[in-house]
Order: C-alpha cells, then structure tokens, then sequence
C-alpha cells in the first residue's frame, strides 16, 4: 500500500506546485473533452432525435445500432480509426494519425453513440402526444425538436455526462490513434496507463488521483446544472 | 350561406391498410359547431385526423380553406406553467411575441382557469389540464377548431363544470368548430348540427332537436337513448323515457322489472306483450313486478318489414 500513499503525496504535489507536465496532461485532456463532447452533441442530438421521434423504416434498426455503439470497445474503434487513418487508407490524406486532432475524431466516434442512444431513448420517454400535440398546433419541425429537447433535459444531461465521463477516462482510441505522445496528445488517462505500464506505479495512482478529481469536479458541475434545471422548472420560472 | 370551411368527399381514412372510416361526405360552414358522435371505434377520432390532415387520404378528398388547428384527446403539456404552455402553443401558430401574454391570459380566463396561470402543470388535477390544454386550443383563433374528445376521462362534475365554462369560447374562438364527443349530453350540450358515426360511416347529420325527433334509422335511434321497443302492427316504435307516462288508460299494460334510481327520479323498466318500455317516474313508484299501464305519447316509428 505504500505507493498508493506515495501516489497521493506525489499527486497532492504536482498539483500544488504547478508541474507544467501535470499542466499539459490535464489541459490536453480537458480540451478532448470538450471538443469530442461538443462535437457528439452537435451531430448526436439532431440524431438521437430523428430516431427517437421519427416515423421512418429502419428507425428501429438506426435504434439498435445507435445502442450497439455504446457498448462499442473502444480499442476496436482506436484500432479501426488508426487503420483507416493509415497514409494509404481514405482518412490518411488528413495525417490524423497520432496527432492530437486524431484523439478528437476518435473520441468524438466514441462520444457520438453515447449521446445518440441515449437522447433517443430521452425523447421517446417523452409524454405520449406531447409533440403530436405541438404539431398539431402548427409546430415546425424546428419547435418541434425544441420542445423536444426542453422536455427531454434530465435525460440530455445525462447523455451528456456520460459523454464527459466517456471522453475523460477512455484510453484504447487515444493509445492507438494518438500513439500516447507525451506532449502532444498524451492524456491523463493515457498518461496513467503509460506510467503503470512502466512500473511507476507511483506516478500512476498520482496522474489517476487527479484524474479522478478532475472527473468529480466536471460531473459535479454538470450534475448541479442538470438538477438546477429540474428546479428550475419546478419553481415556475420558465417562460414561454 | 357562404361555401364551406371544410369539405370532405368521399373520404376513407385507414390506419396499418386496414380502412377505418369509409366513404365519407361532409362540410363545415362558417359559425357550425358540429358535434360528431357514435360509439368506441366508429372512428371518429380517425376521421378528424383526416380532416385536420394528420392522416391521408386513402382514398377521397379533404378541401379547408383556413387555419385548421386540431386539439387532441389526451392534450399532453409541457413541464411549465400553464401560461406557459398558451403562449408555446401560441409561439407554434405564429403569433408575434409581444401578443402572447395577453392572448394567453384571456384564454385562460374564458376557461375559468386565470388563476392557474402561473402553476406548473405538475401540480394541477386532470380537469384543470384538461382547461388549459383547451385553451391552447381556443387562444390559437383557427379558422376551423377540431376538438378530439374534449371531456374524455373527467369525472361528471369536472365535465359539468368544463362543458359549462367551454360552451361560450367554442362560439367565438373560431369560425367553425367540429369536436368529436362520446357522450350525448356533451353533444347537445354544445352543438348545433350532430353527425352520428357507426362502423366508419356518417349515418345521420341533423340539428340535434330534428334528429330526436325522427332519427334516421333503429339504429341512430338506439344509440341516441330510444330505449325503448315496440312492435305495433307493422311498425316498430322506438321510445326515449320522455316519451312513455304512466297512465291507468294506457294501451300497454306491463309488469315493471327493474327499478335504476336518479337523482330526483326513479327509471322503471317495463315488459309488456308488445316489448318493453322505460319510464322515469317520481320516488318512490312501484315495485320489482308491479304492474303498470303504460301511454306512449311520442317516439320513433320505423316500417318493421325494413326494420327487423
């Protein structure tokens, strides 16, 4: 146990004294998180939407295969993404491969069905008729998905935070499309991984606490904001 | 008069290709309030889908020349106040922002439902959401409202209370209204024409005075409360309880065999030779097997060759 208090002395030391290693890894890994969560909720919404509240054929197997995708390994999706993005394979023209914009679309791929299903599953959990209703009312199709998304909040939350969640601690795609560069698109995640796998286990329970923390931290703010909004509404103040 | 809101012709409306509503004519004009009735699955709610252009046609033709708003059964609201969900509603039909509070109070006014304004819908009974997703429906000002079961699933006084509150704004929150009920006392409590549907078809469309006074059909007949029957000769009577008094001259002569207590009366079942008969009499009337003369001063009179 002693390099698990070794780990946390080490940890508690970095952090406080500014390390400009520590510095990188977590602003590499918040800018990851930011960019993939960002990224799969721009294209994941209007999806999770078009499955969830849509009348179309294949809505069921779009469903399933939007499920299939959260339960994805994501070394296979590291591994897939790296090989296509190989000089000679279609994305090899952009030189993704071990580069930091590589660990974006691949933690954005990774990201994207997260947000997908599970926005899905918000919307159809919606009261029945509820947006039949506002069609009805003239609603476009526009108001309609706004509606939609306002009433579907807790839910989107959710699939947000476990966007966040993903993109924070996953290391398979980072390690395989990123090649786990120290400063360039090493990860806290990747970065712990690494230090383990060299026997510095110290270092690794160091990088894994902050880690950690910085996990509690986001989700904290994200959770408060999601039960704000559940409060929010409950004390009457939205407006039309 | 002037043309018609909305016309169908030749309707047939199906769901999953099974046809549900068949071969219907039918035309709203300005100032109607048109209730169409009939039994579970007629298929009233389907033909308003198709009249509001949520289903289309199978076969036939829907014309509207107006706005057409369609207020469903179950009227779901959004998670926020009542005001709220008037003026969302509103914002959807294109009102411009700064008109939307005002409409939406006076809407909520005219359902008696100002003082729920600021609840959230959380909090409210069924009949209260009911009168705030009914004045979604009347603040909108369509051209031709559709009102898809406005009562259902309200208890008698809830009902009572909204049928009272929603008889005024249903005359003046559109140019025409068609609503489809499940009760009768719902349509003549606020409809000027009655279109009764059985099995998909329109059967009967009338003035409701003229369609108790000579339904079409034994069928229409029945289903509007002529409970009632006779054979007379060749004819077969069909009477409501108004139209049967007791009377120690009367041609019918039966043996009461059920009494069902009402409010302020007592509803006497009567076999006789010739059928059988209900009349409402004042408490505390005879009892299980007593006999009784019966004079039928009213009703419906179909050939019975063409009637079985």
């Amino acid at each position: 146990m002693d390099f698990l208090w070794s780990g946390i002395r080490q940890g508690w030391h970095l952090l406080v004294s500014g390390d400009p290693y520590l510095d990188h890894l977590i602003v590499v890994t918040l800018k990851v998180t930011a960019v993939s969560t960002i990224a799969a909720l721009v294209v994941g919404l209007p999806l999770g939407l078009v499955i969830g509240l849509g009348r179309f054929p294949g809505r069921g197997v779009a469903r399933a295969l939007a499920n299939i995708g959260l339960v994805l390994p994501p070394v296979l999706v590291g591994l897939v993404l790296s090989l296509l993005m190989f000089p000679a394979s279609p994305l090899g023209r952009f030189h993704l491969l071990f580069t930091l914009r590589g660990v974006y679309l691949a933690q954005s791929v990774l990201a994207l069905p997260i947000v997908t299903a599970l926005t899905a599953s918000a919307v159809t959990s919606l009261p029945e008729g509820l947006i039949d209703q506002a069609r009805a009312f003239g609603a476009s199709r526009t108001q309609q998905w706004a509606l939609a998304l306002r009433e579907a909040r807790f839910g989107i939350a959710t699939a947000t935070i476990a966007a966040v969640g993903s993109a924070l601690s996953e290391v398979g795609a980072v390690v395989l499309v990123g090649g786990n560069i120290e400063g360039s698109d090493q990860t806290l995640a990747s970065a712990a991984l690494e230090k383990v796998n060299a026997g510095q286990f110290a270092e690794g329970v160091a990088i894994a606490i902050v880690l950690l923390g910085l996990i509690v931290l986001v989700v904290a703010a994200l959770t408060a904001l999601q039960v704000r909004g559940a409060r929010f509404t409950a004390a009457g103040r939205s407006s039309a | 008069m002037s043309g018609p809101l909305l016309q169908a012709r030749g309707l047939c409306l199906a769901r999953r290709r099974s046809e549900i509503v068949h071969d219907v004519d039918f035309a709203v004009r300005e100032g109607e309030v048109v209730a169409i009735l009939g039994p579970n699955g007629a298929g009233k709610s389907t033909l308003l889908a198709g009249l509001a252009g949520e289903l289309a046609p199978h076969m036939g033709t829907v014309t509207a020349h107006g706005r057409v708003a369609l207020a469903h059964q179950n009227g779901a609201l959004a998670a926020r106040s009542a005001r709220a969900n008037v003026e969302v509603a509103l914002a959807w039909w294109g009102v411009p922002a700064g008109e939307r509070r005002a409409r939406a109070m006076r809407a909520l006014e005219q359902l008696s439902a100002a003082d729920l304004a600021e609840r959230q819908v959380a909090t409210l009974s069924g009949g209260q959401r009911r009168r705030v997703h009914l004045a979604r429906a009347v603040a909108l000002n369509a051209d031709l409202l559709l009102l898809d079961e406005p009562f259902t699933a309200l208890d008698v006084s809830a009902r009572d209370a909204l049928l009272d509150d929603i008889s005024g704004p249903v005359r003046t929150s559109a140019r025409a209204v068609v609503l489809v009920v499940h009760d009768r006392a719902e349509a003549w409590g606020l409809a000027d024409r009655v279109v009764v549907m059985m099995s998909g078809r329109l059967v009967a469309d009338d003035t409701p005075h003229a369609l108790l006074a000579a339904p079409p059909s034994p069928d229409v007949a029945r289903f509007l409360g002529f409970s009632g029957e006779l054979r007379d000769g060749d004819e077969l009577v069909l009477t409501r309880p108004a139209h049967v008094v007791v009377d120690p001259s009367g041609r019918y002569e039966g043996t009461v065999t059920r009494r069902v207590m009402q409010e302020d009366a007592i509803r006497l079942d009567v076999r006789c030779e010739q059928g059988r008969l209900q009349v409402v009499v004042p408490p505390p009337g005879p009892d299980v097997g007593s006999a009784l003369r019966l004079a039928v001063v009213g009703g419906a009179r179909f050939a019975s060759a063409s009637h079985p």
